[in-house]
């Protein structure tokens, strides 16, 4: 914790030094983010199945899925300005990961559109390819986040 | 804001040129040209390359309904004056023996939400007008002295569900009901049915229902019936499963309720008449969506006991469509050409073989066929009653517009074409369902004035 502080205190422009001197609890938008990544990361494992066995009703699974990790991706949006706003913790880096959340998002949008066309073609080959690159951006995104994390610690 | 303390902040440009590659494709995917509609009209329709959507285009004419002194347009020589007015959503015609007519009002089962887009399906047809409550019923019209004003107006059956299509044969009046075929006892004259109905057979209902309509034909001996019955889907997203016996021009044997299936892969057959020269079964069928301004052309056809016309496989004989899978080649191998296009997403619902003499000559052989009008296309597409001249059974020119007027200049929907019936005076008849009116179209008598009030 106490390291943690300093880190803030290191990035954080003046504007944001007074709230972020106390920080006021746990992000409510983390869990949010994570949930949301978690739909769509099934969405990727029920287009495969439906890759592999197309019934109707993997597609289906799929972009609830999708929806889902949208509408709680639209939440944590809410969520982060409020954590920024009371003064709750953020985890640093800040913009990387909220660059790479946001992109995973915006393709996750246009996937929710692929995704509801009609038939085969909503999921393959498209629909698959996104998912899966979803996935990757958001592994990417945790990962970077967390290099960075460690690297500005050193 | 941020400190720019990070070394990799390279791959910010980086990334925001992915945003905007993405938006881009976004963008791309509303980029839209419709082709002249004529292109698409006769035995040789101009086929595009199939593209597929990010966002399919959604266009729906705003329904502003019917002022006091508004009707659609006429050709010289046709006049057009309301027969009825006030029914709710209006959506097929059948004229009685005596002339009386009888009008369907019906506007189908609620339609199940799957999927997201579902709901926003929803939004749009309400848009659209096609959200009105389905009434269930048929009412009567008589107008005995033909001068198309009506005497009488009475209920003629009520508590259906959502019916559409209505035979008679005799004394037996069939009514396609969305799940089955209902048979009441009808007496000349009568106005009012209250008798209960006998079911004939099952058709295949909900619980998707998809396309809902039933249309129905009696053979010209009375023997079997012959009814429409449309896919579960647009293009099988419902699964193969729910296609059961859709798709499909039923005949149903009248004394057993026994069916086979006479035709099939016709995705939504929407209206059928016999050809009155050759005595061949004539259809009209609405095609899939989703795969361009001009894919597919909906068509009047010819139907052959046995054929395959395509769907959901292929289209216009051996164009695969790449949304269904498993495919079948071999069923493509099969697939017929229809006869003729009508142009892409018209939506034609009523079909009418003229066979009376009310009308000028030039209608005299052939088809008039409603086109109810498009909700994906730009611009918009139908919304109007042609007619396809026929000679020796076949078509055999250009479609012609009618009638006219259901949209004005601002693409504003008064009404919409939908059922065609042709009385005993060879006056034809159409349902406005959602202008919720009946149009009579009758030669403009020398003298008055051409579609005078």
């Amino acid at each position: 914790m106490q390291q943690h502080a300093t880190i803030m205190d290191a990035t954080f422009s003046a504007a944001d030094l007074e709230s972020a001197a106390k920080p006021r609890g746990r992000p409510l938008h983390k869990m949010l983010v994570a949930f949301s990544a978690a739909y769509f990361t099934g969405a990727l494992v029920t287009d495969l199945v439906y890759w592999q066995m197309p019934a109707v009703l993997w597609e289906r699974f799929s972009i609830w899925l999708i929806s889902a990790g949208l509408v709680l991706s639209g939440l944590a949006a809410v969520a982060y300005v409020i954590d920024l706003v009371t003064g709750r913790e953020i985890d640093r880096p800040a913009v990387p990961r909220a660059v790479g959340y946001a992109l995973a998002v915006l393709l996750s949008l246009i996937n929710a559109f692929v995704h509801s066309r009609d038939g085969y073609t909503a999921v393959v080959p498209t629909g698959l390819a996104l998912s899966a690159l979803v996935v990757v951006v958001l592994l990417l995104t945790a990962r970077v986040g967390t290099a960075l994390a460690n690297r500005s610690r050193v | 804001m941020r400190a720019p303390n990070i070394s990799p902040s390279a791959k910010l440009p980086r990334l925001a040129a992915l945003l905007v590659a993405v938006a881009g494709l976004g963008l791309a995917g509303c980029d839209d040209h419709a082709a002249d509609p004529k292109m698409q009209i006769g035995a040789n329709p101009v086929l595009p390359a199939l593209q597929q959507y990010l966002m399919p285009p959604m266009r729906v004419a705003k329904v502003i309904g019917w002022g006091a002194d508004e009707h659609p347009a006429v050709p010289q020589g046709l006049q057009v004056k309301p027969l009825a007015s006030g029914f709710v959503h209006p959506r097929s015609l059948y004229v009685l023996p005596n002339g009386d007519v009888l009008v369907v009002e019906s506007n189908g089962p609620k339609a199940p939400i799957s999927r997201p887009k579902d709901i926003v399906t929803g939004w749009v047809q309400w848009f659209a007008g096609a959200k009105a409550k389905d009434e269930n019923r048929i009412t009567l019209i008589r107008d005995t002295k033909g001068d198309g004003v009506p005497e009488l107006r009475t209920v003629f059956l009520d508590h259906l569900n959502s019916p559409f299509g209505v035979a008679l044969v005799g004394h037996d009046l069939y009514v396609a009901n969305t799940d089955a075929i209902v048979r009441y006892p009808y007496e000349d004259g009568q106005t009012s049915i209250t008798a209960p109905g006998t079911k004939l057979t099952d058709l295949p209902g909900g619980p998707i229902d998809h396309h809902w309509t039933k249309t129905l034909l009696a053979s010209p001996d009375g023997s079997k019936l012959y009814v429409g019955v449309g896919s579960n889907s647009n293009i099988t997203e419902n699964g193969i499963g729910a296609e059961y016996e859709r798709a499909a021009i039923w005949e149903v044997d009248r004394a057993s309720g026994a069916h086979r299936i006479f035709a099939s892969g016709v995705r939504n057959p929407t209206g059928l008449q016999w050809e009155p020269e050759t005595g061949k079964l004539w259809a009209i069928a609405n095609e899939r969506d989703e795969i361009g301004p001009d894919l597919v052309p909906d068509y009047l056809t010819s139907v052959k006991d046995g054929g395959f016309y395509g769907w959901p496989y292929s289209y216009y004989g051996q164009h695969l469509d790449p949304r269904v899978e498993p495919q079948r080649p071999d069923l493509v191998a099969t697939a017929l050409i229809p006869d003729y296009a009508l142009s892409s997403h018209v939506a034609p619902l009523g079909l009418a073989m003229y066979t009376g003499t009310g009308l000028p000559a030039n209608y005299r052989s052939g088809a008039f066929v409603s086109e109810h009008g498009s909700w994906n296309r730009t611009p918009l597409n139908g919304y109007k009653v042609v007619f396809v001249p026929f000679s020796n059974g076949r078509p055999s020119g250009p479609a012609q517009d009618v009638v006219t007027g259901f949209l004005d200049a601002d693409n504003h929907a008064h009404g919409r074409p939908v059922g065609l019936a042709v009385d005993r005076n060879g006056g034809l008849l159409i349902a406005d369902d959602v202008g919720n009116t009946v149009w009579r179209v009758s030669s403009a008598r020398p003298g008055s004035v051409s579609s005078a009030r």
